[in-house]
């Protein structure tokens, strides 16, 4: 690994359930502002939970100008351009100078695509009988389709792929931006997640009793199921050699990060958290980082009976006694579990957290579980100086990614 | 370049276990042994009933009995994707001769790539959902309709708990999860990776691949598979898993194992195109060759044999063609270019079972024939008809999906 080629964050957008923008999303979470609320995008009768964190007023053409083609895009395609547009500006790149496009490329975790336009699809299949069905309302229902259609927009040459790992894809597709950058596959990378919100997966969610009627509750002694939400989470990475050249804002350094797997079971965490203290481990490692250095941790904190224990157990394992020292907070209690997109606007949490000095709270929190006892930061927002910010991402099939975030300090971290 | 930068390079990766469950065979004795004769693999679909459409051939797997592979209690939770990557990563290691114990495990991973997962299942619950309502439907199917549960599947059943990640990008998903893999042995996160693809054929897909105007015979005339021939009609399906087992050189070294190649390096990029198009302008087949080869720090007149991404499609198997006339053009000893999709249909994360062949390739030093071939579309140095021999320095195995993304690997001989 070359250590000496530093990988920057010089652009942030977000659409999601609490802000349709980062300043929105800035505010948002330092109010400890709840999104999470009826869903209006479809029917809910019938369904345990009637509650999801979804994005609201998304007008489209607010976000993509009419000189972009959004024919075909599903509602994740849309999502992800919008909040890729909102980011290159943010990092003052768009539009995109042409010597860029060369090795510029494209990492996305995905979920469940455009499976929200394919249930449209499915039902005309039921109705009328698949020789009637249009299969055009199937060319983005793969994941894929966003990357393609971000990366056929802007005119990239550079590498493109998409992550399926579930509620850890976003995280790891920003861990395997940066590693494209540093091995100099890439030059410039657009990484992140996209989430829609669908009902095939609200299904899936509600099937699996993992959902909490109300809205979900993070480490709180009566939570019962986390929340599903939507959210497209984008970053622009770069090496900082060039963004210093650029003379571009630097919001926070990718210090390191880490992808295990439990080998347990496909929709429960081992409870032993084996999996879990192995990818902060890998995490700390990759960083170069030592326990004393991390200031906060963004759990992945679903809100689920076993997850929350299991993380917390993690976490002590990993930090020893320093656990009680280092704030822990789970934003989904706020945005809600934006699955493929968690790792991605929880990393953008992080990176908000380091560069304006707070830590986000975790709301809708009651009453202290015993098996959960470390500092939830249950009391609301914090404004505190962080050096480094560490962000949990565990999915079905037992894959764990945790990363760690810096802010970003000439000689390094702990130089700054 | 700093020295680290060096280091990083400098780590060899090795093949030294190949695994597969494909049309023709299951495990390396009977695939090879067919491959290398020119057989084909593709006849009347025996799954489903076609007599409703155009198509009828398909490659299928036909012979597959997962109970020799798979635990009792495993397989029931798992659809067709998942037991055949069970049954390839198992066969991998078995070739690599590794055992995983309590001491390996963690430092044992999988990356997989699939380009359509199991869509299968997630019609069959979207079915349920629509047609009866949310109370009906089968939780049992939810873990099965994320991507990442072939690779989560296979680690639960084998008992590894190393970096474990599953990507998606259509036609180069396996290709991508093969760069991916081979980075990760470079840095060194891991000891053995198992990395590959799987897709499946289905009523469903086959429905669908005639919509979207896929398969032969487009223009009606014999059903047919015909990579790089002037009378090609359109893709035939495929099927099936192909998994290799990565290692440090050293690695293999400590552990006496002759590896069968090395994978040398990997070029990544993409070209503007519609997400559901084959590109048409070789332009970025051009960069990407040219990246792989820069990064594999060998040289166009150093290449034997390729292992084309050709299956017989009007627009994909030329703009191949163009791109390896011009990349070689002048060149006195022209690379061996194959396609072995002539005899095993398309099966979109392909890239896994030509790594194997490939692989195999490398140790006996013989290019498969490109089964159908007959007339070709240029005078390039195709091989059809019978196999050939010869000694292979280096190969290269074509990664090209629709919408533009490019994966090219370099397999080197190790045993100089």
């Amino acid at each position: 690994m070359n250590k000496s080629k530093r990988i920057v964050i010089t652009g942030l957008g977000t659409l999601n359930a609490i802000a349709n923008n980062i300043p929105e999303f800035v505010q948002a979470l330092q109010e400890g502002f709840c999104g999470i609320e009826a869903i209006d995008l479809f029917d809910t009768t019938g369904f345990r939970s009637k509650n999801g964190g979804q994005v609201k007023n998304f007008n489209v053409r607010d976000y993509i100008p009419q000189d972009y083609s959004i024919k075909r895009m599903s509602r994740a395609d849309m999502l992800s351009c919008a909040a890729t547009l909102e980011a290159l500006r943010d990092a003052g790149l768009y539009p995109l100078p042409d010597l860029i496009k060369e090795k510029m490329g494209v990492a996305v975790g995905g979920g469940s695509g455009g499976l929200w336009e394919a249930e449209n699809f499915y039902g005309e299949m039921l109705k009328k009988g698949v020789r009637k069905a249009r299969f055009s309302k199937l060319s983005s229902v793969y994941c894929a389709s966003s990357a393609d259609r971000i990366a056929s927009s802007l005119g990239l040459m550079g590498p493109k792929t998409t992550f399926m790992t579930a509620c850890s894809a976003g995280a790891t597709a920003i861990g395997y931006a940066r590693d494209l950058i540093v091995n100099d596959y890439a030059s410039v990378m657009i990484a992140g997640g996209v989430e829609p919100m669908c009902r095939i997966t609200y299904a899936a969610f509600n099937a699996l009793k993992s959902v909490d009627p109300d809205v979900c509750r993070p480490f709180d002694k009566d939570r019962n199921g986390l929340s599903l939400g939507e959210a497209a989470a984008i970053m622009v990475l770069e090496p900082l050699d060039v963004a210093l050249n650029r003379g571009a804002k630097i919001y926070g350094e990718i210090l390191g990060y880490g992808v295990t797997c439990d080998s347990f079971h496909m929709t429960a965490p081992d409870e032993q958290a084996s999996g879990a203290v192995r990818s902060m481990r890998a995490a700390l490692k990759d960083s170069g980082l030592s326990i004393d250095n991390i200031d906060y941790i963004n759990a992945h904190g679903t809100a689920t009976a076993v997850n929350d224990v299991m993380e917390t157990k993690a976490i002590k394992e990993v930090f020893g006694k320093r656990a009680y020292l280092i704030p822990v907070s789970s934003t989904k209690s706020m945005h809600a579990h934006t699955l493929g997109a968690a790792g991605a606007l929880e990393g953008i949490v992080c990176v908000l957290s380091l560069q304006n000095g707070f830590i986000p709270p975790t709301i809708n929190y009651r009453d202290e579980d015993p098996l959960c006892d470390l500092d939830y930061v249950t009391d609301g927002v914090r404004y505190t100086l962080l050096r480094t910010a560490l962000s949990n991402s565990f999915a079905f099939g037992g894959n764990n990614t945790t990363i760690i975030f810096g802010q970003y300090a000439e000689g390094g971290v702990g130089n700054g | 370049m700093d020295k680290n930068r060096r280091t990083h390079k400098a780590t060899k990766v090795v093949v030294t276990g190949v695994g597969m469950v494909t049309p023709l065979g299951i495990g390396k004795e009977e695939f090879v042994r067919r491959l290398f004769a020119g057989e084909c693999a593709i006849d009347v679909i025996k799954a489903f009933d076609t007599s409703s459409f155009q198509s009828h051939l398909g490659a299928e797997v036909t012979d597959f009995v997962p109970r020799g592979f798979i635990s009792v209690k495993n397989l029931r939770r798992m659809d067709r994707t998942s037991s055949m990557s069970t049954a390839a990563a198992r066969l991998a290691l078995d070739d690599a001769g590794i055992y995983i114990t309590e001491g390996n495990r963690d430092r044992v991973g999988i990356i997989l790539g699939t380009s359509f997962g199991a869509t299968d299942v997630t019609v069959q619950f979207a079915g349920t959902l629509l047609a009866r309502g949310p109370a009906f439907v089968n939780p049992i199917l939810v873990p099965n309709t994320v991507m990442n549960a072939p690779a989560g599947h296979a680690s639960i059943e084998l008992g590894f708990r190393g970096v474990n990640t599953t990507v998606t990008h259509f036609a180069v998903s396996a290709e991508t999860a093969l760069a991916y893999a081979v980075e990760e042995i470079r840095r060194g996160t891991a000891d053995f990776v198992l990395t590959g693809g799987v897709d499946i054929l289905s009523k469903f897909y086959y429905e669908a691949l005639t919509r979207f105007r896929s398969l032969s015979p487009l223009d009606g005339g014999k059903e047919a598979c015909l990579p790089f021939d002037e009378d090609r009609n359109g893709i035939i399906v495929g099927e099936g898993c192909g998994i290799i087992c990565l290692e440090s050189w050293e690695s293999a070294l400590t552990r006496g194992r002759q590896p069968y190649c090395e994978i040398k390096g990997f070029g990544l990029g993409s070209s503007p195109t519609s997400p559901t198009a084959w590109p048409d302008d070789p332009a970025g087949i051009k960069q990407t060759i040219s990246r792989a080869l820069q990064n594999a720090e060998i040289k166009a007149r150093d290449i034997q044999a390729i292992y084309a991404a050709a299956n017989g499609g009007k627009v994909l198997d030329a703009v191949e063609a163009e791109a390896y006339a011009q990349v070689f053009s002048g060149l006195k000893k022209q690379p061996l270019i194959t396609s072995i999709k002539g005899a095993l249909g398309e099966s979109f994360s392909s890239g896994g079972i030509r790594a194997c062949a490939l692989a195999l390739s490398m140790e006996k030093n013989i290019v498969p024939p490109t089964v159908g071939l007959v007339k070709p579309i240029k005078s390039l140095e195709f091989v059809a008809g019978d196999k050939r021999e010869m000694r292979i320095n280096n190969a290269i195995l074509a990664g090209i999906s629709f919408g533009g993304t490019y994966v090219y690997l370099v397999f080197a001989n190790c045993d100089k």
